[in-house]
């Protein structure tokens, strides 16, 4: 190694071979060059010429200089030039890294790894041997210990193994380990600790009794990352209708942001909430609002851009759709529209939460986050004490007063009732129906308002008693309680003083009745159940990065009752835990997350004051100069070639305008290709979309298009080209069979020439399907398309429409569909009500809210990017097969419309 | 007499140019075209001459009516006498024409032949009738330009023919870099049966600058030597000197047999050659 300013040489005696340039030039001066060749007619004229000019042709100088500089590459690119190189870790002897992969380590991995693995070069280039130190154990569950001293190359290939551990390091024992490596070594070492800056014990410094034992046994060099915070993202608190996510952090000094994504099971973010840290702060917290039913899809939650396990929480059941069991006392009648006892209850909580009916002892048998009994006594035995365990062990029990519950009150109550109702109104009462007192601060409750038109007319009344006030969540204008609640154990047990039926008040006929009952369930402490010591195997567990894998073969099952208060370690990675085989898996793994039990992070102490402090990721790499000026030389060498070449006239200058026009004509293509005449739509037949002027919208409808005019392409004999935006009353629709229109909520009502362009699309076959994406499961998507729909078609003439008959030609035409989802499934889809004859019946307008753009969409690599929702493979096949329908109806007609009458036309052949 | 050496494909794609070499040649000599020079006294011809009593032994025929109508006299119309000259070409054929210096400019051959056709056209309006060396018939008439043209390949390769008249007229074309003895054996040969003639000497216009520069390896198209210069630069005033004396040469060598000599360069318009070689063929 020999260094000269900032470039080091590694094999310096080739340098030798520079001053022997000289002697190149010379050799190519006296060497004249080869002649070139030249055909002559007149050569007679030129034979036996006296050699009056002696002058020898030379080398021009500047193709010698071109020689000599090629020349001087290849000496210098021999000789392995580095530029700036490490400088080593100071003394001598061995090497010691000591790597910190733990959580912390994940985000910054490749920079830390750079720098490790710089000084294990350097170490090479110095002949040094090295060892590692890993301070997190090892995902094997054995003990932290260093390597052995190792020639630096296989040092090399054994850093480039190490990962980031999904736990967080442990420092006290990588004190231990490197006294045992010191006892096996006792002679002066230097040492590079690559440290995340976080103090990872509970309380004390760890971090500083390692740095000094490091720096005690020769130079230390302590590699950290600067001006970056390690993060943290700890279990989110579930509220009513939003996830409120917290992210801690080591302070930094200047304010900072991070996103958090919700993801679904197959990765992709469905929601992001930005949360902002102030200068100096240490958490910040932002809410991500998802209706329900998204965020039961929602299974984790990732800091972005820093990945890591602690970045990382997994959402099992406690944050899903709650199971809500419904039982009352009469199953018979209790479905009777309008009158049954669980005919309100169903319909206000079947959108939000899974309803299971059946006897309670049958509902409690499975896992249950809610149980509602409406009206129905609870007989002592066998039944009131496996009520009264799960309702103690955290459950919530919701009960509807009633004629019997007036009669026989019993002892799972929140409050000790008065026996008998009480009327309100009526022929024999002065008193009037009450109506609501708004609801009190404090209450789960409180933010909704009751509307003045809820009136209750028959209660059941508590017994005073002192703590009747803090029980009651909802009271009567006149103070008489309506909803009281109490808890029992870990559980709850909630009183509404009415019926669930309309009999005694009409509050489940109104919209807060629903309201209330959705705080009641999100206030559940989650699904509740006998777990018992059931071991929960590892299914799937996250490596440091926040990845999910195959457990470890270290990794144990942990008992069902213990996951809560289970620390990740080596031995139960955090990840996804289960019965393997189970048949409800998805829905009943318990997460383990590593952060759940990890304090909150701060700075590391500064390292001891003898060490040599470096930035990682900051400092440039060493970087080989030797391939790019070997790449050089060849390259002034294939120049060299070439000048030779036409100086022997073998390349004449004819080729260097062949050149000039391939390079133009190259240049030229891209614009050339690009201009498409306006005739160039019909060429091909095509699908099209009407632009909407948000390029959002019109990406994915191209998108949507091109993956439907892929699919239609690879599955029928149909053959579509790209598809193409259109405006109309601008473009020319007369080349496109089918029209897809995005219908956004704040779309103008079309002006003249853009309706006038659509009537005559429509009047002369073409099929226009208008999209306004909020139906079925996309339901509150797109609030306001509705309205926009309205408004759009005002001037357009749409012929009165029906919802999709089952034998309609739009389900027949190539598959045999049920129903006809895009990304959201159910809802209906609207066509033409009445047969026109003059158009072959087919129907000039599909109207639908599914999104089925989002849903045939396909991005460059050919992915669906957008999730069907609810979701599933057979969703993404039934959207395209929908769309093949589609654009065999928009080709052919109603032609396909004969396979309807096939049953009618064989039985009339005689068959 | 030496057989053309002519390779079949190149004949082939020799024919196929030969439409538009053709219809070139028209072009060129139509810039270049003049009157019948008749012989000023009656005989055969077409154009009128004058009218002249009827003499007893003329043929009824002859009688001019319209004329005769306008007196008691008979009157008999005579044509001037046109006497139709035959004029024998010659091109050069050989590797060495199918030179050129530069891919803009025609070969040698390309100029020459096209040359020698519009002077075909040109003679053929003339009523002049045109012999190639080396084919036994003449042609005449302007339809025959394209079977003289399509005869090209045919003709003789070097300028000698037993079957040429007497007192003809002979035009060769071609580079006539060959040493001088050649050419003055052909000329002599012609000469001495009172043909009288003019020699065109084509060439490209590196042949006459000789603009290489550097090192250079010349080597031989007709023949297989080469000649290694040195640097080109040097020798080129030289080479020019050698050709000038080639070219007196020449030009000496016709004016002793009473020929005209002219040179011509590819990269200069054939008209003006084709001008001059007309003005040398015009009748005395």
């Amino acid at each position: 190694m020999w260094q000269a300013g900032p470039i080091a040489f590694a094999a310096p005696w080739l340098l030798v071979a520079l001053p022997a340039l000289p002697l190149l030039w010379w050799l190519l001066r006296v060497s004249p060059p080869a002649p070139r060749s030249q055909a002559f007619p007149a050569i007679r004229l030129l034979r036996d010429l006296p050699p009056t000019e002696e002058t020898p042709h030379r080398t021009p100088w500047w193709l010698l200089l071109l020689r000599i500089a090629a020349a001087a590459l290849l000496i210098l690119g021999l000789a392995r030039p580095v530029w700036q190189p490490q400088t080593g870790a100071g003394g001598d002897g061995p090497l010691l890294v000591v790597v910190d992969n733990g959580w912390a380590a994940a985000p910054d991995w490749a920079a830390r790894m750079a720098s490790a693995t710089a000084a294990v070069d350097a170490a090479a280039r110095e002949g040094r041997r090295v060892a590692l130190l890993p301070t997190a154990a090892p995902e094997t569950g054995e003990p932290v210990a260093a390597t052995g001293l190792m020639p630096a190359e296989e040092a090399r290939a054994r850093l480039a193994a190490l990962r980031p551990r999904a736990w967080a390091p442990d420092r006290e024992a990588a004190l231990a380990a490197l006294a045992a490596f010191r006892r096996a070594h006792p002679g002066a070492i230097a040492s590079l600790y690559v440290a995340d800056g976080v103090e990872h014990a509970r309380e004390g410094d760890a971090f500083s009794p390692l740095a000094a034992a490091l720096a005690e046994a020769g130079p230390l060099t302590v590699a950290q990352a600067e001006g970056r915070p390690a993060r943290l993202l700890p279990m989110p608190r579930a509220e009513a209708d939003r996830l409120v996510v917290r992210v801690l952090q080591t302070a930094l000094a200047a304010p900072s942001e991070a996103t958090v994504l919700a993801r679904t099971g197959d990765g992709r973010a469905i929601a992001s909430a930005t949360l902002a840290f102030a200068a100096g702060a240490t958490e910040a917290e932002a809410a991500l609002d998802l209706p329900i039913e998204i965020r039961n899809q929602v299974v984790r939650l990732d800091i972005e851009p820093e990945a890591g396990a602690a970045g990382t929480v997994l959402l099992d059941e406690r944050f899903r759709r709650r199971p809500v069991g419904l039982a009352a006392a009469q199953e018979t009648t209790a479905d009777a529209p309008l009158t049954g006892d669980l005919f309100y209850l169903d319909r206000a909580l079947s959108p939000y939460a899974e309803i299971r009916r059946g006897s309670p002892e049958a509902l409690l048998a499975r896992r249950l986050a809610v149980l509602i009994l409406a009206d129905r006594e609870i007989p002592e035995g066998r039944e009131r004490e496996a009520l009264t365990r799960w309702v103690e062990q955290g459950g919530m029990l919701i009960r509807f007063a009633g004629p019997r519950m007036a009669e026989r009150p019993d002892p799972l109550l929140p409050v000790t009732l008065r026996a008998g109702e009480r009327a309100l109104g009526g022929a024999l009462s002065w008193e009037r129906p009450q109506t609501l007192a708004p609801f009190a601060e404090g209450t789960p409750f409180a933010g909704l308002t009751p509307p003045t038109e809820v009136t209750v007319e028959r209660q059941v009344l508590a017994e005073p008693s002192p703590r009747l006030t803090e029980r009651s969540w909802a009271r009567l204008a006149d103070g008489t309680p309506l909803v009281t609640a109490a808890p029992r154990g870990q559980g709850r047990i909630v009183l509404f003083h009415v019926t669930a039926n309309a009999e005694w008040s009409n509050l489940p006929l109104s919209g807060l009745f629903v309201d209330m009952l959705r705080r009641l369930v999100a206030l559940s402490a989650g699904v509740q159940g006998a777990e018992g010591e059931a071991p929960l195997a590892p299914l799937e567990v996250l490596d440091g990065f926040g990845r999910l894998g195959p457990a470890t073969p270290a990794a144990a099952p942990i008992p069902a009752n213990r996951v809560e208060e289970t620390a990740a370690s080596p031995r139960h990675p955090p990840g996804w835990y289960g019965t393997p085989g189970q048949t409800e898996e998805a829905a009943w793994r318990r997460a383990l997350n590593v952060s759940a039990h990890l304090p909150p992070p701060r700075a590391a102490a500064p390292p001891p004051a003898g060490a040599r402090s470096e930035a990682i990721g900051g400092v440039p790499a060493e970087r080989d100069l030797g391939p790019w000026l070997l790449a050089l030389a060849l390259l002034l060498l294939a120049a060299d070639l070439l000048v030779s070449l036409v100086q022997r006239g073998l390349v004449g200058p004819q080729w260097g305008r062949r050149g000039i026009a391939a390079a133009l004509a190259l240049a030229l293509a891209g614009p050339a290709a690009a201009q498409e005449g306006p005739g160039a739509a019909a060429i091909a037949t095509r699908l099209a979309y009407i632009v909407t002027g948000n390029a959002q919208v019109d990406e994915i409808s191209r998108m949507g298009l091109a993956g439907l005019s892929d699919f239609v392409n690879r599955r029928t004999a149909a053959a579509l080209a790209e598809p193409h935006g259109v405006v109309p009353g601008r473009d020319d629709l007369s080349f496109y069979p089918l029209l897809y229109w995005p219908v956004l909520p704040d779309a103008p009502q079309p002006d003249a020439a853009t309706a006038a362009a659509l009537n005559a699309f429509m009047r002369h076959g073409g099929i226009i399907l208008m999209d306004t994406r909020d139906e079925g499961s996309g339901e509150g998507m797109n609030p306001g398309a509705g309205a926009a729909l309205r408004r759009v078609t005002r001037d357009l003439a749409v012929p009165p429409l029906a919802p999709v008959p089952e034998d309609h030609v739009l389900k027949r035409a190539f598959y045999l569909l049920q129903d006809l989802p895009g990304r959201y499934a159910g809802g209906q889809v609207w066509v033409a009500r009445d047969q026109d004859r003059a158009n072959d019946s087919v129907s000039p307008v599909i109207i639908g809210g599914h999104d089925w753009a989002a849903a045939w969409a396909q991005d460059g690599r050919g992915q669906n990017p957008y999730a069907t929702i609810p979701g599933g493979a057979r969703q993404r096949i039934l959207a395209y097969r929908f769309g093949v329908n589609l654009v065999m109806y928009a080709l052919t007609g109603n032609y396909k419309g004969d396979q309807v009458h096939v049953p009618a036309i064989l039985e009339r052949l005689g068959n | 007499m030496p057989v053309t050496t002519v390779p079949v494909p190149w004949a082939e794609a020799l024919g196929a140019s030969l439409p538009p070499l053709v219809v070139q040649a028209e072009r060129v000599a139509q810039t270049v075209m003049q009157g019948v020079h008749g012989r000023r006294r009656p005989g055969q011809g077409d154009a009128f001459w004058q009218f002249r009593p009827y003499l007893p032994g003329d043929a009824a025929a002859r009688v001019d009516w319209r004329q005769s109508a306008k007196s008691d006299r008979l009157f008999v119309r005579e044509t001037e006498w046109e006497a139709a000259q035959t004029v024998a070409l010659w091109c050069q054929s050989g590797p060495e024409m199918d030179w050129r210096s530069d891919r803009m400019l025609p070969t040698k051959r390309t100029r020459a032949e096209l040359l020698l056709l519009a002077l075909t056209s040109l003679l053929f309006r003339g009523g002049e009738r045109v012999r190639l060396f080396g084919l036994p018939r003449a042609f005449a008439g302007r339809g025959a330009l394209p079977v003289l043209a399509q005869s090209l390949p045919r003709a003789a390769a070097v300028a000698e023919d037993g079957r040429i008249p007497r007192h003809a007229r002979a035009v060769l074309i071609g580079d006539f870099l060959a040493p001088l003895e050649q050419t003055r054996k052909v000329v002599a040969q012609l000469a001495a049966r009172a043909v009288r003639g003019h020699l065109l000497q084509v060439l490209d216009p590196a042949e006459e600058t000789l603009p290489f520069t550097g090192r250079v390896r010349f080597e031989g198209v007709a023949t297989p030597d080469h000649a290694l210069v040195p640097r080109v630069e040097g020798v080129r005033a030289l080479y020019e000197e050698r050709l000038a004396r080639h070219r007196d040469g020449l030009r000496a060598l016709a004016a002793a047999s009473g020929w005209s000599f002219a040179t011509h360069r590819t990269d200069h318009p054939p008209e003006a050659a084709l001008l001059a070689l007309h003005r040398r063929l015009a009748p005395d």
